[in-house]
């Protein structure tokens, strides 16, 4: 791996670093990088460029304007300072360090030396390839903001601004990446999220000796959280400017990497995973009405399948009235086995399905509901009940709005399953108690991650379970630290 | 200046008084939640025993046997919940870890059934409960006391972590 390098100052003789450049950065090796030589009043000036990560039409401009020097000016003495007169950006800065206009030509900007100097000048001509604000795949909603973030930083900052132009709101930049040199902007505004958070969080990220960070905000938080093998998801993603402000408004501090369209939201609580930006854009009935659907889907994706597992073994257990639960036909395979086949069965489709070209899954899915739903069931492998408690725990966590917390349920889900058809009772009510432990113990950034469940707050606890109309609600929560408690005036 | 020492005075005023009205409504909340999944718990036949339990050693006719017997019977617990969460406020509530919670849960569970069963005229001794009925009353003993215990602790931890951050600023 590479270590910090040194400062090396600009050689007076351009020849010199037009070798000094070509060793390190292999101009002429690469074909992305390149040198434009241009005599401005007698004198040298290479301007080195990569190609690609910078807007030709400006190039194009600044050269005129510099070119144009030789009609327009006499005076050769002051021509550093004439040239910096015409170049016509705003974004021009001086430079003495060799390495520091390496990485900033790598980032896209252009470097222009001139004979006879020990400075040069950078302007920030970047202009990168990537795609317009989209509405995020993942995070739809009927109504409201269409717009999502992008892979560019920078562009993300700004969509970010557009909804908060407070003074007080923060974009620190830190490079991480010892190769790679990511951008990695730490979001907050400075009279509300926790001073201790927003330390932490820059200590943690500034600790990060890594190579590169191509899959950017997922290394990012597996440097952050340290989660271990715990499927549980300790931050929260999302695509949306509009649900990164109100999280940057209601104290918390956000983390947005270069080269990745989702933004992580610190700290996070389970509960953080179950909303969803359409409660938002609907009324507050509304909003709950939908909110404690997802609920019971949420919790059927985990309980449903071991219950019912339950019951097939043991049919005492169920009350008279339910008592038509349990399967009618008998097969030959024990139902847990089923059960986890048919569940398999499911992941395979999902997992399938990512990565299968649209016109291929229609005649995936196809073959997929024809194979499982009716030729299963008629060659004895699966009974009826199966494919139905197996695809409504399925439905349950595709209604799980974080993608995260749908799979980690379905281990857990999976496991309960198996405990219960080992232990039946005991191993339902045990698994569960364990499970709920466990997930008690999870601090994430030094956040419970069932607060406000467990431990409980009241008030918080009342903003989960009914979505309050935002006139309602008065104060940031508290597991935030915010420093200025309230959002309105009481 | 002036709103600052508004918001300091505020924190005075309201710090003290609302960890302990947190802790009642914590232990209010906590019994009748579960409770309740006790009850569902006895629905399903995971237990014998169903909250009303706690109205066994009244003679006050056979309702207390069906639905509404239960209902009142969850009620009642969260109020004498509310006595549990301020014994575990006024004893325990410095310790941070949540497994004294967990402890304080099968402390009960212990009291409950071994200390108080026995009062109760007509109901078998934990010997003579069957495995099921012990092992989800443990559990449900345990979660609740895991609800309670690690609320209050983690309650006063953040009002001290509060003070702290008035007194740095």
């Amino acid at each position: 791996m590479a270590t910090k390098t040194d400062i090396v100052p600009i050689f007076e003789k351009l020849v010199d670093n037009e070798t000094y450049l070509k060793e390190k950065i292999g101009i002429g090796a690469s074909f992305d990088l390149g040198i434009r030589k241009i005599f401005v009043l007698k004198r040298e000036v290479h301007l080195y460029y990569c190609n690609g990560l910078c807007d030709t039409q400006y190039l194009i401009q600044l050269l005129k304007q510099i070119v144009q020097i030789n009609d327009d000016e006499r005076q050769s003495v002051q021509a550093k300072q004439i040239l910096e007169n015409r170049l016509v950006h705003q974004q021009v800065s001086p430079v003495r360090d060799l390495n520091e206009a390496i990485d900033k030509l790598l980032s896209g900007l252009i470097v222009i030396l001139m004979e006879g100097e020990t400075s040069g000048f950078i302007v920030d001509v970047r202009s990168y390839p990537g795609r317009q604000p989209q509405e995020p795949d993942t995070e739809k909603v009927v109504r409201g903001a269409r717009d999502g973030y992008v892979e560019n930083i920078i562009v993300n900052t700004a969509l970010t601004r557009r909804r908060i132009r407070d003074e007080r709101l923060r974009f620190e930049i830190i490079q991480v990446g010892e190769r790679s040199k990511t951008d990695v902007c730490i979001a907050y505004i400075k009279d509300v999220a926790d001073p201790g958070l927003v330390e932490l969080v820059k200590k943690e990220i500034k600790q990060i000796k890594i190579d590169g960070l191509t899959m950017a905000d997922k290394t990012i938080e597996e440097f952050l959280v340290k989660q271990g093998y715990n499927p549980y998801p300790l931050v929260r993603y999302t695509e949306r400017p509009d649900v990164a402000a109100t999280h940057l408004l209601e104290g918390h501090v956000i983390i947005i990497v270069d080269t990745s369209p989702s933004v992580i939201i610190t700290p996070t609580t389970l509960f953080h995973h179950v909303q969803h930006a359409e409660e938002y854009r609907q009324n507050p009935a509304v909003g709950t009405f939908v909110r404690w659907v997802r609920f019971l889907g949420i919790l059927a994706s985990i309980f449903l399948l071991p219950l019912w597992i339950l019951f097939v073994i043991e049919p005492s257990l169920l009350p008279e009235k339910l008592a038509f639960i349990g399967p009618n036909k008998h097969t030959h395979i024990p139902t847990i086995v089923q059960i986890f086949l048919a569940d398999f069965g499911i992941e395979f489709l999902r997992m399938a399905a990512i990565h299968t070209p649209t016109p291929l899954s229609t005649a995936m899915g196809l073959i997929a509901a024809v194979l499982i739903g009716e030729i299963a069931i008629n060659v004895g492998l699966f009974v009826p009940e199966v494919i139905l408690y197996v695809s409504v725990a399925a439905i349950g966590s595709f209604a799980t709005p974080s993608y995260e917390l749908s799979i980690a349920n379905k281990i857990a889900r999976l496991l309960l399953a198996l405990a219960v058809a080992l232990f039946k009772v005991p191993g339902l009510v045990i698994g569960t108690t364990v499970y709920l432990i466990l997930l008690a113990r999870i601090r994430s950034l030094n956040t419970p991650y069932l607060w406000p469940f467990i431990p409980f707050d009241p008030g918080a606890f009342m903003q989960i379970i009914v979505r309050r109309s935002v006139a309602g609600g008065k104060v940031r929560p508290s597991i935030v630290h915010p420093q200025n408690r309230r959002k309105q005036p009481t | 200046m002036k709103d600052h020492q508004q918001t300091l005075e505020q924190n005075k005023r309201e710090q003290p008084m609302s960890l302990l009205l947190k802790a009642m409504i914590t232990g209010f909340v906590g019994g009748v939640f579960w409770s309740l999944l006790g009850y569902l718990a006895y629905f399903f036949h995971f237990t014998e025993i169903s909250p009303n339990m706690l109205l066994l050693p009244w003679d006050i006719g056979d309702w207390k046997y069906g639905k509404r017997g239960n209902y009142l019977a969850i009620f009642l617990i969260g109020l004498l919940s509310i006595l549990v969460a301020l014994v575990y406020y006024v004893s325990l509530r410095k310790i941070k870890s949540m497994w004294a919670g967990i402890g304080y849960g099968v402390a009960l569970w212990i009291i409950v059934f071994y200390v108080l069963n026995p009062l109760v005229p007509g109901l078998r001794s934990v010997a003579e409960l069957d495995r099921n009925t012990v092992i989800t009353t443990i559990c449900l003993y345990i979660l609740y006391g895991l609800f309670i215990g690690y609320s209050i602790s983690f309650e006063a931890q953040e009002s001290e972590y509060m003070q702290e951050q008035a007194r740095n600023e």
